[in-house]
């Protein structure tokens, strides 16, 4: 599931995956207040009966191609700083990998699924502050739809105040600040921009690394 | 939850938030919380009564006439219940598409983007 405002973004990637699993799009993120989606990749298991058996996590489940790559010097400066911090991105893809294995092959009884107040208990924290923020990002982006660009700013800057960790939140404004609009990808490194205080490489390098926008399975 | 007023349908209320208006309160999963006054008898909901006791943090734009309604903070965490929600989801052909259309099978809903 794409976490994406606009379908048309995400299907080239949506073509070059070729699922043959359902394939959908949040265009208003609603699985933030659903589920507890602030970072991608994130994932959520929901068993037969429609109950959640582990809650939002960090859910890659193949070792980046990149962890390997040397950075080439050559590169622009922003892209390399990435690329760098990608390569400190704890990997858990093995593990989480052997998990969604051993969750098919033994259901319930896998020691993987979690009770309904462990998946309680171990879902994000939300506190009057994250709540608000929500309400912000959604009323930034009905207004973005509805032609009122410049008031939407102002609301989603509030919602990146209010949630700071929500990366999902930022990553979605700063890249339409500095993705043209004739383009049919967005731009990836998402500023410096001059309309918000911060951007992709700046907020990741001043915060510690992407880990400190990642919950890291508990398996 | 985009309102232009502080009143709405219960029924448009369940949709977006998850929680729905019964005789015991504002229930989702196996969670109600009482919600004396907030349901009328015409259906509407009191929101300002709902978000009050859900622990729903209300913006308001006044220049856009425009409400929005935060998540529950009704135990501090993202999750009020392990019953997963429904929102409505779209597929690549712009169809609504709601997980609990595959009760049966195991799910795992993973998120990407494309930024």
């Amino acid at each position: 599931m794409a976490l994406d405002i606009d379908i048309e973004k995400a299907r080239p990637w949506n073509i070059l995956a070729g699922p043959t699993h359902p394939s959908l799009v949040d265009t208003r993120h609603v699985t933030n207040p659903a589920f507890g989606f602030t970072n991608i990749p994130m994932a959520v298991w929901i068993d037969e009966n429609g109950t959640l058996v582990r809650p939002a996590e960090a859910a890659s489940v193949e070792r980046s191609p990149l962890r390997n790559m040397e950075v080439p010097e050559e590169l622009p400066e922003q892209l390399k700083k990435v690329m760098q911090a990608v390569k400190k991105i704890p990997d858990d893809a093995e593990a989480y990998r052997a998990a969604i294995l051993d969750w098919v092959k033994n259901g319930a009884s896998s020691r993987f699924v979690m009770t309904p107040s462990e998946v309680v208990e171990r879902s994000g924290p939300r506190s009057n502050a994250e709540a608000r923020a929500r309400a912000c990002f959604e009323l930034g982006e009905h207004l973005r739809r509805n032609g009122h660009s410049g008031a939407a700013v102002t609301w989603w800057k509030e919602a990146h105040r209010l949630d700071p960790r929500n990366l999902v939140y930022k990553r979605q404004a700063w890249t339409l600040v500095t993705t043209p609009a004739d383009a049919t990808e967005y731009d990836l490194m998402q500023g410096p921009n001059d309309v918000y205080d911060s951007n992709l490489v700046d907020e990741v390098s001043s915060e510690g690394g992407f880990v400190q926008f990642i919950v890291r399975p508990a398996l | 939850m985009i309102l232009s007023e502080l009143r709405t349908s219960a029924a448009a209320f369940h949709a977006s938030t998850g929680w729905e208006a019964k005789p015991e309160g504002l229930c989702r999963g196996e969670i109600c919380v009482p919600a004396p006054g907030a349901l009328a008898a015409d259906g509407s909901l009191d929101v300002t009564i709902a978000a009050e006791r859900l622990g729903m943090p209300v913006i308001h734009d006044a220049d856009h006439g425009l409400w929005a309604l935060g998540t529950a903070t009704l135990g501090g965490r993202a999750l009020d219940t392990a019953t997963a929600a429904d929102p409505e989801l779209l597929t690549f052909d712009h169809e609504p598409f709601r997980l609990s259309s595959l009760r049966g099978k195991k799910v795992i809903l993973l998120a990407w983007s494309s930024y």
